[in-house]
């Protein structure tokens, strides 16, 4: 076993499986700590997967009026879903052969169609809170991509390719550079738009049933049976995609695969899936310290956000490294 | 501080960090609805100051530049606060009395203002060799938004602590550009700025005194 | 020659600690002959023909110095003698508390500015500055009135504002110094001028910039002056004075001694059209301003910012002669509107309000005070013979002798329009039938008195200035670079 080397291919599909694999489990995770935290035994670790396999059990429901749209919604994001894993650092410090197909803004794009169609198929179910969340999903969605925008030129300065290799690479190329300024500043505007962007307090409150505040979790009011598996897939698949980047590119790029080896690779699967645990604890942890801000106040969570990155651009202008 | 030597570039770095925190602070401060939570933030930016002192002093072997540090630790992280604290607790007001402009109206107007100081600095042609020249930029930034701070807001209390992040980024600005004072001077300027704070703390309570209120809405009776 | 610079350190600073504790009459005697030998000491250096320093150097006298210290020091004898009138002698606590207060802090006001004309250097400079804005804060606010309240806080802070970029400023020209002088040096203005030559142009121009901001937000220049009307017209009316007279002097002195570094630096064209730009602004905005005024002291205020435009526009001019022409505008602007507004606090104690709809016949109602107030509102307007006619005649001369009839012509015409809003109110309030329930007749001898004073003092430099005086403005104009 030791000689063996894995293609490239293989190295890709493996890189998809994992995310595939794992996403609920991570999920699933988070919500066991978050109950503990609060006293609570909570749900099994690996509920998620059994919530899984009941829903695709389930017959699927249309309502009326609906067009194809509102089936093909979550298929769509799905397959966008399952697409961009191929373009980040998941489990390989080197690019693979299909990870030049998109840089950061190429897979930030794929992301935004995903979260497009799923807006659109709620649009579609003529529910007033389906409508109600993709409505704020969109708005709030809008407000977050000059951050992110700003992010990616920071990582375009340092790096001079908005490719998420090289920027993990540099960030592991010395100690030092993990507390470099513009690199802490774009970390930290991160895991805001992160945290924004999966859903979770102070934005949303990820587990609550109550309409009023919810912005992304009202999307899937009206789906059920396959589409709402594929939907719930999804959006745990996106959270670990999120996690990835944040990780492999920004805060810990270490513990990656360096080599074909077989099994360097298949180490780098169990590094990967602790490393997104904690980060997964981190924000239990968070959930449970703050308050939901009340959704006026989220532009001024999202101005935080932009802050930090312009910031960091801004810090990157003056050092000149 | 034997790192000093083998990692300069750290060492900048973690100034760079701390310069951030003051700026951020100051951001921090422009949002902030309690008078208690933004003397608080005036308190830690002034901190921040006070280590970015302790930087220049080791790495520039200037000892007058440790006693500087202590004193204005005392000053600004003891004393200015404990006035502030003191006047809050005697006029019993916590939440202060709002703001012209939206918050993240405020916040983007001032991204706005930060932008505009420091792409400015990054044109001048400066050498330090105190601390990076990012903590110019930001000391311009941190001067900007608490001009906005000042304006914008409508209460003495945040007026004042407005004027006194002024003086912190003006300290920074010194230390980038002017480590090698003389001490005594100072040593003059920072005794200026309690006297200054004393006299700050007095016409607060005279506001108060005759507004029964620290909002300053009520300043429209001269105009033209 | 330095013993004289030690005394005028210590005397004012003595008699206003010595206030503090000492009963009503003791205290306005002491601040009568306290500013009396302080004015001496300060003519006694007039005739000095080099910088003198006192101090180990901490205080350094030259003929700039002094030309802003005879000012300061005028208007501190002319308002002491004034504020012996005005402050009435009362036996309640209160009344003997604001005695105190008043006379205290007078005194340490007069001292601070003093102060400023005499230290050593740019660093010394700006806490000597700061000091005159924290003092002076205070005696905005001595009257427990609404509007003092308002006026004091606004003071304080925008003038602190302005001073913090000020003192950006003296931190920039510092690291412009270093990097000729090294890393440590005190900032004095001998090393200054010495090495300005080969200090970095764009980091002086930056300097120069933020200190027209930071200390002309204390000396008025539009659009930094918002204070000051506030200020002027809420303050007790001495400080008032004081406040119009000579702090806003002090400022333009401090301007000035960046500008002394700045033309050395990098050459007059820059300086003059900053100034120019902000000089141009404040008088234009001073005498649209001028002419809808209410209130008395307000109508005084804007008069103060539009001398102050007049004084940057001035400098502007590359003539010698307009500088000389500013330099005596100092002086004669400070007799003139500390008499204008010792008039307007008579009037103001006669008819019990500021509001120039409501005074009527002021000539008939204060015998002495009336046609002084008139005199001095017509001084402020260029009227000869007094000093003001002289001083702005020679800044036109030079504006048209150095090239160019523009702005001189613009200047003229508003000029013209502050006059015209002057002239209003004078013939309004001083100038009509005195109404019949006003009793007529002065409050007491010291108001009048401390306006002769003023006005023999503006007929001087009007008709005759001394030829020590105008001595001592051409070797303050050289320093300030008329030469070149």
């Amino acid at each position: 076993m030791a000689g063996t080397e894995l293609a490239p291919a293989e190295i890709q599909v493996l890189q998809d499986l994992t995310i595939v694999v794992f996403a609920p489990l991570v999920s699933g995770a988070i919500t066991h700590l978050g109950a503990r935290l609060q006293g609570r035994r909570g749900p099994r670790i690996l509920q998620p997967y059994y919530d899984l396999a009941k829903l695709f059990r389930k017959e699927t429901l249309v309502p009326e009026g609906a067009s194809w749209v509102f089936l093909a919604g979550p298929v769509l994001a799905f397959a966008c879903y399952l697409t961009v894993p191929l373009l980040i650092p998941v489990l390989t410090a080197y690019p693979l052969p299909l990870g030049y197909m998109g840089d950061i803004l190429g897979g930030g794009f794929i992301l935004a169609l995903a979260g497009f169609a799923v807006g659109l198929a709620a649009v579609e179910s003529g529910g007033p809170y389906a409508q109600l969340g993709s409505s704020r999903a969109m708005t709030f969605g809008s407000l977050v991509e000059p951050s992110f925008l700003f992010i990616t030129f920071t990582v375009a300065l340092l790096t001079a390719t908005d490719l998420p290799y090289f920027e993990a690479a540099k960030v592991r190329s010395s100690f030092g550079q993990a507390i470099y300024p513009a690199h802490v500043l774009a970390t930290v505007a991160f895991f805001l738009i992160v945290l924004s962007d999966t859903g979770r307090i102070p934005v949303e409150s990820h587990a609550s049933t109550l309409e009023f505040g919810m912005i992304d979790e009202a999307r899937t009011l009206e789906h059920s049976g396959v589409p709402f598996a594929l939907l719930k897939w999804g959006s745990a698949m996106k959270q670990l995609i999120l996690y990835v980047i944040l990780i492999n590119v920004f805060a810990a790029p270490w513990g990656l695969a360096g080599s074909r080896q077989v099994g360097s690779v298949l180490l780098a699967i169990p590094i990967f899936i602790g490393k997104a645990l904690a980060v997964g604890a981190i924000f239990a942890v968070i959930d449970n310290s703050f308050s939901k801000l009340r959704l006026f106040k989220i532009t001024e969570f999202m101005a935080a956000a932009f802050l930090l990155a312009v910031l960091a651009v801004l810090v990157l202008y003056l050092g000149g490294r | 501080m034997a790192a000093i030597g083998a990692s300069p570039s750290t060492l900048t770095d973690a100034a760079e960090v701390v310069a951030l925190l003051v700026l951020l602070s100051e951001f921090a401060m422009l949002r902030s609805s309690l008078s208690r939570s933004q003397v608080r933030l005036y308190a830690f930016q002034s901190l921040c100051v006070a280590v970015l002192a302790g930087f220049v002093a080791a790495t520039r072997h200037i000892g007058a530049l440790y006693a500087l540090m202590g004193l204005s630790f005392v000053l600004k992280v003891i004393i200015v606060p404990a006035i502030i604290f003191r006047l809050l607790r005697d006029v019993r007001v916590d939440v202060t009395a709002g703001h012209r402009l939206g918050v993240a109206s405020m916040v983007m107007l001032a991204i706005a203002l930060s932008v505009f100081g420091i792409v400015v600095v990054g044109r001048l042609p400066i050498h330090s060799r105190s601390l990076p020249i990012l903590a110019l930029a930001i000391a311009t930034a941190v001067i900007l938004v608490a001009f906005l701070l000042v304006i914008v807001r409508n209460d003495v209390v945040s007026q004042a602590v407005g004027f006194f992040s002024l003086e912190n980024g003006v300290s920074v600005a010194s230390l980038v550009l002017a480590a090698g004072l003389p001490l005594i001077v100072e040593v003059a300027f920072l005794f200026d700025l309690l006297v200054a704070v004393v006299v700050f703390g007095v016409l607060m309570r005279v506001h108060h005194g005759r507004a029964r209120t620290l909002s300053t809405r009520g300043l429209e009776r001269l105009r033209g | 020659m330095s013993a004289i610079i030690v005394a005028i350190l210590v005397v004012p600073l003595a008699t206003s600690l010595v206030c503090l504790k000492a009963a009503a009459r003791v205290s306005r005697m002491l601040s009568l002959t306290s500013s009396g030998a302080t004015f001496a000491l300060a003519l006694a250096l007039v005739t000095s023909r080099q910088p003198t320093a006192a101090v180990a150097g901490w205080l350094r006298v030259d003929a700039l110095s002094v030309v802003f210290l005879v000012a300061v020091t005028f208007l501190y004898v002319a308002t002491t003698v004034f504020a012996v009138g005005y402050v009435r002698p009362g036996a309640s606590p209160a009344a003997l508390r604001y005695s105190r207060r008043f006379f205290a802090g007078l005194n340490l006001f007069a001292w601070s500015m003093t102060m400023a004309t005499i230290v050593n250097g740019l660093a010394l400079l700006w806490v000597a500055v700061e000091v005159t804005t924290i003092v002076s804060a205070l005696l905005v606010a001595i009257d427990d009135t609404d509007g003092a309240a308002e006026a004091a806080w606004k003071y304080v802070l925008i003038a602190s504002m302005g001073l913090g970029i000020a003192l950006l400023a003296t931190v920039v020209m510092y690291y412009a110094g270093s990097t000729v002088l090294g890393g440590s040096y005190e900032l004095s203005y001998p090393r200054l001028l010495g090495a300005a030559a080969h200090f970095p142009h764009q980091i002086v121009r930056l300097s120069f910039g933020l200190a027209v901001l930071g200390y002309g937000t204390k000396m008025g220049l539009v659009p930094v002056h918002t204070w000051l009307p506030d200020a002027h017209s809420e303050a007790p009316t001495p400080v008032s004075a004081m406040l119009s007279g000579s702090l806003l002097t002090v400022s333009f002195y401090a301007i000035l001694r960046f500008y002394q570094v700045t033309i050395r630096a990098i050459g007059p064209n820059f300086p003059r059209e900053l100034l120019l730009v902000f000089g141009l602004a404040s008088l234009a905005l001073a005498a649209l301003y001028l002419a809808s005024q209410r209130d008395l002291k307000r109508l005084l205020a804007y008069s103060s910012v539009e001398h102050m435009g007049i004084l940057a526009i001035g400098m502007s001019f590359s003539a010698p002669i307009a500088i000389v022409g500013v330099l005596l505008h100092v002086l004669a602007h400070a007799a003139a509107k500390a008499t204008a507004f010792f008039g307007a606090g008579s009037v103001i104690r006669k008819f019990g309000t500021k509001d120039i709809g409501r005074i009527e016949g002021g000539v008939g109602a204060l015998p002495w005070s009336g046609p002084m107030l008139l005199l001095a509102i017509l001084a402020l307007s260029a009227m000869p013979p007094f000093g003001i006619f002289r001083s702005e005649f020679l800044i036109v001369e030079g504006g048209l002798s150095g090239g160019g009839s523009a702005l001189p012509a613009v200047l003229v015409v508003f000029v013209t329009l502050a006059f015209g809003g002057l002239s209003w109110f004078a013939s309004q309030t001083m100038l009509t039938p005195t109404p019949d329930g006003v009793v007529r007749g002065e409050a007491n001898a010291w108001m009048p008195a401390s306006m002769v004073i003023g006005l023999v003092a503006l007929v001087v430099l009007g008709v005759h200035p001394p030829p020590q005086l105008s001595g001592l403005l051409q070797r303050a104009a050289a320093e300030l670079g008329a030469h070149r």
